[in-house]
């Protein structure tokens, strides 16, 4: 077992993430699907873009119904990724980087091929039969929310072998486990510690509202969810430091708030509503929307942090806004009913923007420097398009487009093998957009995320400051302080496609220089009167202020 | 020489920051802080439920209010329980005051918001009356929807009145404009009214801002100048108009001269327009109508006759210039019995109009004059209406009135032969 260099036990505050999926990312057998050999072969690209830590979709066995996020066997490789060797060799070269890896645990349901709900609807009476959820009637906890309305009628499905139901919040192939139950939660644990022991460095936890059921309730965020996950997270503390649990809880931010106890449920938690209205802000070209959510944001224990991001794996969802609101983005973005999903909008970040640089750049930007760790989509860093059409949310987990060559550089199996197709359309094809081609080029949009990602991390303020939003009159104009001890920057967006000017109240730092944090660039020291800035059409400025 | 500016430098800032909208709301103001809260929030209401992904901005133009105005329009809160929606908007609200200069009236404070609208570039401009309580949020709608939604240009009201009430409007200034221009508008000289931008944009640039068509005419002069200008016109029902109790307003003579003095005006600038027009075609109306009151503001009819006889022998010197001798015999006749009896019949009274309308594009006295000898007339027949009508159902009235149209446009031929003959008797 290895470890990275740097060994604060809060690095993931400090941590740029990177989200990938083995199986799309570098195929090295050519069996055209993704594997750990292929992706170690890739881990020097990883670093220099800047990233620190790698968030691995699913890698387990599973029947791949829905794309491994049905686990069944939690402590294993799927074959077709290497195997246990490879994975450790991964791992090695990894914190040899001086990066880690957090994993998917996917802790809310298995697969119904896992070995555990095999058994337990073999008989009633066996004794894993309390492992999962199970009713007479399929009128239990009636009211609940169905989560993938576009598949799922109901929260309950009828296993004709035993003749009752089975209660699924997800896909009706992934029984819920029953949390209820104390060896449950200790079989979980047990987990959790086989891949600690390999030497990952945390997970992102898959579900979380979800673990218990109570009748009249709407089975989320139920006070004895919080006591599993504390008795989880307890566990932690007791065995292993400098550990990270992240916490995907698609909810308001009151009620993630939650999920980081008084540091003793989760050290990190997505930020889902912040997303949508970053888009939005862009759309609308005002920041009310963004500024709104994050004032809204209730503040977190100091060891914690958010998580935040512009796009993941699954489709941009929209259930943390309002219905004039998700409206307004599928009209906005999703004018194609086929780009649509469940709640949300199947899409990448370049096609969302339109392949527009200019405001890909911005609410990169914006991403860098709102208070939270960032978390990076592989292939949005060098626009990498999508295929709506591929059903599910596959169209988002198209393969790493790595050069011009066959497949993209991703495998030379025949294309016809692939795990997934790769993008070859003219505009996102990986033809016209891939690393090789990227890396040549000084000012593509690789190299200059890479700038972007240096830049954030040249200072803590945005990992660790305070944020201060100053309000301008002009509302297409978002400006704000990030502080922390003596260090101050100043952010300012222009979310419109037109030019803007803006005054700026800084008074309070009349005195102050404001350096360009790019590049570093003098600008008229501040006074006392209004600090006048024009911005051009999605134009943002870092400044740090230094007194000088 | 620099040209003067018409928005301040602070305003200019103010809008920089507002930026392009799509619907602007101008409330024009002088002293109204006991009615303008309400109006503001049915305005903030308004693109809240109506308008969550239009760009909006109200602007409030004040004429130097000393109540504190401006300070509520500012200020207002809109957090209480039913205006909450209004926090929840997709957009920023922009509310701006600020003070007009220039000629002190509607007419100013209109030319500023209308410069505001230019400046963003407002796809549609809505005014709204800061005394008139009846304004809801579906007031907005109702006068923004057809420019924004299809492509009218100016948008007029149509209040919820009864027959028997607003004669100014229903005797002379409607059926008056209907005939002269074409077209069958119901409240031609209303103080609400929508429109485009680029409408706006071009009343900015024309010379009727400082004159006193601007200054007590503007209303009128506005619905005249979208029809010369040949956009497309609609109506849209707004529902009851209530003025506030104890708004201060001029008093009938003052009222009835600015009036029929810019409407008479209007028509003699415009004459181009309207002289070749003939008969009337109806506006579309978008949106189903409001029922009007049960019950008609109180007009005393007999009151309104009881000086008739003497005010004709009172102004035998000044009606000899105006009328023609059968027209002014007829009004003598009438005269001579007792109000109650007295009868001032429909092609009477149009006749009585064109000849006054005549004289005072002729030039025949002062226009004041002409315009101040019209309205014992016009009291009159008022009065011989309202008596002839009382107690009939409102179907009943409404049929009189279009009757009354119908004369005008019948008689049109004859105003057009008095407009443009020479000036005599």
């Amino acid at each position: 077992m290895s470890g990275p260099s740097t060994h604060a036990t809060d690095w993931y505050k400090d941590a740029l993430f990177y989200q990938l999926h083995v199986k799309t990312f570098c195929d090295s057998d050519g069996d055209g699907v993704g594997d750990f050999r292929g992706l170690t072969s890739k881990l020097d690209y990883i670093r220099d873009l800047g990233v620190t830590c790698l968030w691995l979709l699913p890698m387990y066995p599973s029947p791949f119904r829905d794309d491994g996020y049905d686990i069944a066997d939690y402590c294993s490789i799927h074959p077709a990724y290497g195997t246990m060797d490879d994975f450790r060799v991964f791992l090695d070269e990894v914190h040899a980087r001086d990066m880690r890896v957090i994993t998917e645990l996917v802790v809310n349901h298995t697969s119904d091929q896992h070995q555990w709900f095999k058994e337990a609807r073999s008989s009633r009476e066996h004794p894993r039969r309390d492992w999962y959820v199970w009713s007479d009637t399929d009128d239990r906890y009636r009211g609940v929310r169905i989560i993938f309305t576009d598949t799922e009628q109901s929260n309950w499905a009828w296993d004709p072998g035993t003749k009752q139901y089975y209660w699924h919040r997800f896909f009706s192939h992934q029984p819920d486990l029953n949390y209820d139950n104390p060896a449950v939660q200790e079989e979980i644990w047990r987990a959790m510690r086989f891949w600690l022991d390999v030497g990952v460095d945390g997970f992102r936890v898959d579900a979380v509202p979800y673990l218990i059921e109570r009748d009249g309730t709407s089975c989320e965020n139920l006070p004895e969810t919080h006591a599993v996950l504390k008795f989880l997270r307890r566990r932690l503390d007791e065995h292993y430091t400098g550990k990270v649990l992240l916490a995907e809880a698609n909810q308001w931010p009151e009620d993630v708030r939650h999920y980081f106890g008084q540091d003793d449920e989760f050290h990190m938690a997505f930020h889902f509503p912040l997303m949508p209205r970053m888009f939005m802000a862009l759309r609308l070209e005002d920041r009310k929307p963004l500024v709104e959510i994050v004032e809204r944001t209730p503040a977190i224990p100091e060891s914690c942090q958010w998580g935040i991001f512009l796009r993941n794996h699954d489709e941009l969802t929209l259930e943390m806004v309002t219905d004039v609101e998700r409206d307004f983005m599928y009209d906005e973005y999703a004018r194609d009913p086929v780009a649509r999903i469940n709640v949300g909008i199947r899409r990448r970040l370049a096609p969302l923007l339109e392949g527009d640089r200019r405001r890909i750049e911005l609410m990169n930007g914006m991403l860098m420097s709102l208070p939270g760790s960032p978390f990076l989509y592989y292939g949005d860093e060098i626009g990498m398009g999508d295929n709506i059409y591929l059903g599910d949310r596959n169209g988002v987990r198209t393969p790493m487009q790595w050069s011009g060559g066959w497949n993209g550089g991703f495998s030379s199996a025949d294309p016809e093998r692939l795990a997934q197709p790769v993008i070859s359309n003219a505009v996102y094809g990986y033809q016209s957009v891939n690393v090789e081609a990227q890396r040549r080029t000084d000012h593509s949009l690789l190299n200059w995320t890479r700038r972007l990602i240096a830049a954030r991390k040249s200072s803590p303020v945005f990992s660790r400051g305070s944020i201060v939003f100053l309000k301008p009159v002009n509302h297409r104009v978002l400006a704000f302080l990030r502080s922390l001890d003596r260090e101050q920057v100043l952010v300012v967006c222009n979310l419109a496609g037109t030019a803007q000017a803006v005054q700026l109240d800084l008074k309070d730092y009349a005195g102050a220089v404001p350096i360009e944090m790019f590049g570093k660039s003098v600008f008229p020291r501040i006074g006392e009167a209004p600090y006048v800035l024009t911005l051009g059409p999605y134009d943002f400025f870092w400044f740090r202020l230094r007194r000088l | 020489m620099p040209q003067p500016s018409l928005l301040t430098d602070d305003l200019v800032q103010q809008l920089m920051a507002v930026g392009q909208v799509d619907i602007l709301v101008g409330i024009p103001t002088l002293n109204n802080a006991s009615t303008i809260g309400p109006v503001v929030r049915a305005v903030h209401l308004a693109f809240a439920r109506y308008f969550q992904r239009e760009r909006t901005v109200l602007i409030n133009s004040d004429g130097g209010s000393e109540d504190g105005t401006p300070a509520i329009v500012r200020d207002l809160s809109l957090d209480e329980p039913d205006t909450l929606v209004v926090r929840h908007a997709l957009r920023t609200t922009h509310r701006i005051s600020a003070p007009y200069h220039g000629v002190p009236g509607k007419g100013s404070a209109l030319r500023q918001i209308f410069a505001a609208a230019d400046l963003l570039q407002a796809r549609a401009v809505a005014v709204l009356d800061p005394d008139v309580t009846s304004v809801t949020p579906e007031w907005v709608r109702a006068l923004v929807a057809p420019v924004v939604g299809d492509g009218f240009g100016f948008v007029a009201p149509v209040y919820a009145r009864h027959p028997l009430d607003g004669p100014l409007v229903t005797q002379l200034v409607r059926p008056l404009l209907r005939a002269a221009y074409g077209l069958r508008l119901a409240e031609p000289q209303a103080a609400e009214f929508g429109c485009s931008g680029r409408f706006a944009a071009d009343c900015v640039e024309l010379d009727v801002w400082d004159t006193p068509l601007a200054q007590f005419g503007i209303d009128l002069w506005l619905t005249g100048r979208a029809i010369a200008s040949g956009c497309r016109l609609c109506q849209a029902p707004l529902g009851p108009r209530t003025v506030a109790t104890g708004t201060h307003r001029p008093g009938l003579s003052e009222t009835f001269g600015q009036v029929v003095g810019s409407l008479f005006t209007l028509l003699g600038t415009q004459a181009d327009t309207w002289l070749p027009r003939t008969g009337s075609d109806p506006l579309p109306v978008l949106g189903p109508p409001a029922p009007p009151p049960a019950e008609p503001a109180r007009l005393d009819g007999e009151r309104l006759l009881q000086s008739f006889g003497t005010n004709v022998r009172d102004l035998k010197s000044v009606l000899d210039a105006i009328l023609v001798p059968e027209t002014e015999s007829a009004l003598e006749a009438a005269a001579l019995g007792q109000p109650a009896d007295l009868r001032f019949p429909d092609d009477l009274w149009v006749a009585t109009v064109y000849q006054f309308l005549a004289a005072h594009h002729q030039g025949v006295m002062r226009r004041e004059h002409v315009t101040q000898a019209l309205l014992p007339l016009y009291l009159a027949r008022t009065g011989s209406f309202v008596l002839q009508h009382a107690g009939t159902d409102a179907a009943s009235v409404d049929a009189a009135l279009e009757a009354l149209c119908l004369e005008f446009e019948r008689a049109k031929p004859y105003l057009v032969q008095r407009w443009t003959g020479a000036p005599s008797r």
